[in-house]
């Protein structure tokens, strides 16, 4: 009797689980496996049949193919300058504007709330806004022109001049990113036991060395998750990149994301699928490892 | 008294930061085809809705925005049933593989979005779907899946055994009881999980650009791609485009915000 009901209850679940496993065989194994396999092979999407190139591809993009191996070492060194500005830029704001927000009381919803509007709003919308103003006749050149800060602005647009290109993107995905830091750093700090604080005070810390020797070791485990977020958000996206510069001016904006997704989608009839894959698998395996040391990191803490 | 007036200073800088290209947006939907082209005031010297009016008419926002509304709804409604259902069973039933599935819906989260692109977009083109409602949905739904799973699972855990058990000897069957108990005591968690679906699906870009090209089955994100590639964009009317894009998001955040708040917490520390 208990082994019907056992058995009853297992064809339950699985008649359960069967949509949701049925859509993740399709679009989730099938489509990574897919990926995997075309990342051995060369194709240009319109020949009937793969040409197999073993770890070819991969070699081409890592040093091999003169044509290749350059753009992407840039776009990867571009890619680690992302990675490292965005989470720390990051935390950077983030952990302050939490500790002042948790300082106030009154209107402190309305600030979180408009504090928000750039993580929820992040796509072609808001990315033509920064555009727009952005642009050589635009008006962050205006206000700064007429703040008397006119040696800062750019004539040629913050996005076409080759060397703010980059920092003024960073700035953006920042922006973007700033928010969900926050909202964690407040969580943590609401959480922390105001008895510890006051006994910091009593021994007569002061308040920037409350918030070192005791506010901020208590809140490593958020920064390491804020940091675990904000480096995967460097490492895959590449929408800001492709809605705002396209990788330019002259490449100066181009990362593997994006170099990924110019290999499969604007190559032409050239066999580049393969390669695009690739670099995909690449960067996925880079994502592993993260996750992996991220692992060990918050274990070791534990 | 003075650290209080630094604080609320600090706070209204990153404010006007963090409002700046919405101000954009509503200062270059009230300016006319000459005065968006002369500098970058942030004031129109003569307000107008003209443009508001034209891009909402001319470029047929309705249809647009009722893709957008089709593709974000339908993905939403997608999210909630498969999800729901594989949460409820993940959580309350046994059955033999259960670990390792769950295990498995979770190591999605760590493939990136460019791994599976392309792959997905020729997946797309076997089965006929590309260019396609469901071509696009179907991605969709399976990407939300390890957030959604962990979190229905995560709060479909916390309804007491006790509850079951009763709903049991009253003769309730699976179903039932995942509809009438499990389904009402999970709102908040249902809640947060459309709120963290709507609002990227309604922003999509990258997975509709390479998926979608029959222009009438655009979505807002394409609609205004398109606008501005078109021969002589003009910021004006871009400008306005994104704050028809903007607005349901921003209304739909300042009125769920807590639950979307929570679930952010949620996704985070879970």
């Amino acid at each position: 009797m208990a082994s019907r009901f056992r058995s009853r209850e297992a064809w339950t679940g699985y008649v359960f689980v069967l949509p949701a496993v049925g859509l993740f065989a399709v679009m989730g194994l099938y489509t990574v496996g897919y990926g995997l396999a075309l990342s051995f092979a060369q194709w240009n999407g319109f020949t009937p049949q793969w040409t197999w190139v073993g770890f070819g591809n991969y070699l081409d993009l890592i040093y091999r193919d003169p044509a290749i191996a350059p753009v992407v070492q840039g776009a990867a060194l571009r890619t680690l300058v992302v990675m490292i500005a965005v989470p720390v830029l990051t935390v950077l704001v983030g952990f302050p504007l939490a500790v002042a927000l948790n300082h106030i009381t009154r209107l402190r919803a309305a600030f979180r709330t408009v504090f928000f509007l750039p993580q929820v709003t992040a796509g072609i919308a808001l990315f033509y806004a920064w555009t727009y103003a952005l642009q050589p006749d635009g008006s962050l050149n205006y206000i700064l022109r007429h703040l008397g800060l006119g040696s800062i602005a750019q004539p040629q647009g913050w996005l076409g001049n080759p060397s703010t290109a980059l920092p003024t993107l960073i700035v953006v995905m920042v922006l973007g990113s700033v928010p969900v830091a926050m909202l964690l750093y407040l969580t943590g700090l609401q959480s922390i036991d105001q008895s510890v604080v006051d006994a910091a005070r009593v021994d007569g810390a002061s308040g920037l060395r409350t918030m070192t020797a005791i506010i901020w070791p208590l809140l490593l485990p958020i920064t390491g998750a804020v940091v675990m977020l904000n480096l995967r958000y460097a490492l895959q996206d590449f929408q800001t990149f492709l809605l705002m510069t396209n990788g330019g001016p002259g490449g100066h904006t181009l990362v593997l994301g994006l170099e990924s997704y110019n290999l499969a989608f604007v190559s032409g009839f050239k066999p580049t699928l393969g390669l695009s894959s690739a670099l995909g698998w690449t960067l996925f395996v880079v994502a592993l490892l993260l996750a992996g040391i991220n692992l060990r990191v918050l274990r070791s803490r534990a | 008294m003075k650290a209080r007036v630094f604080v609320y200073a600090v706070l209204i800088a990153y404010a006007v930061i963090s409002l700046y290209p919405f101000a954009l947006m509503v200062s270059g939907a009230l300016k006319d085809a000459a005065e968006v082209r002369l500098d970058g005031h942030l004031i129109p010297s003569n307000p107008t809705l003209a443009t508001l009016a034209h891009t909402w008419n001319e470029l047929h926002f309705f249809t647009y925005f009722g893709n957008s509304l089709l593709v974000t709804g339908l993905t939403t409604v997608g999210v909630l049933i498969v999800y729901s259902l594989a949460g409820y069973a993940f959580a309350v039933l046994r059955f033999p593989g259960r670990r390792l599935l769950y295990g498995m819906f979770l190591a999605l989260l760590f493939v990136p979005g460019i791994t599976m692109l392309l792959p997905v977009v020729i997946l797309q083109q076997k089965l006929g779907l590309i260019g396609t409602f469901p071509g696009i949905i179907l991605p969709f739904v399976n990407g939300t899946a390890p957030l959604s799973i962990m979190l229905l699972t995560n709060s479909f855990r916390t309804v007491p055994a006790e509850l079951k058990e009763s709903a049991r000897c009253d003769g309730a069957g699976e179903l039932r009881t995942f509809w009438s108990i499990y389904l009402p005591i999970g709102r908040p968690a249902l809640i947060t999980i459309a709120l963290l679906t709507a609002v990227p699906t309604w922003n999509e870009y990258v997975l509709t650009r390479v998926s979608l090209s029959d222009a009438s089955r655009y979505t807002l994100p394409l609609a205004l791609q398109n606008l501005n590639s078109s021969t002589a964009p003009q910021e004006n009317v871009l400008m306005a485009a994104s704050l028809i894009i903007v607005i349901p998001v921003i209304i739909l955040f300042v009125l769920l915000q807590r639950y979307f708040v929570n679930g952010l917490q949620g996704a985070v520390k879970g």
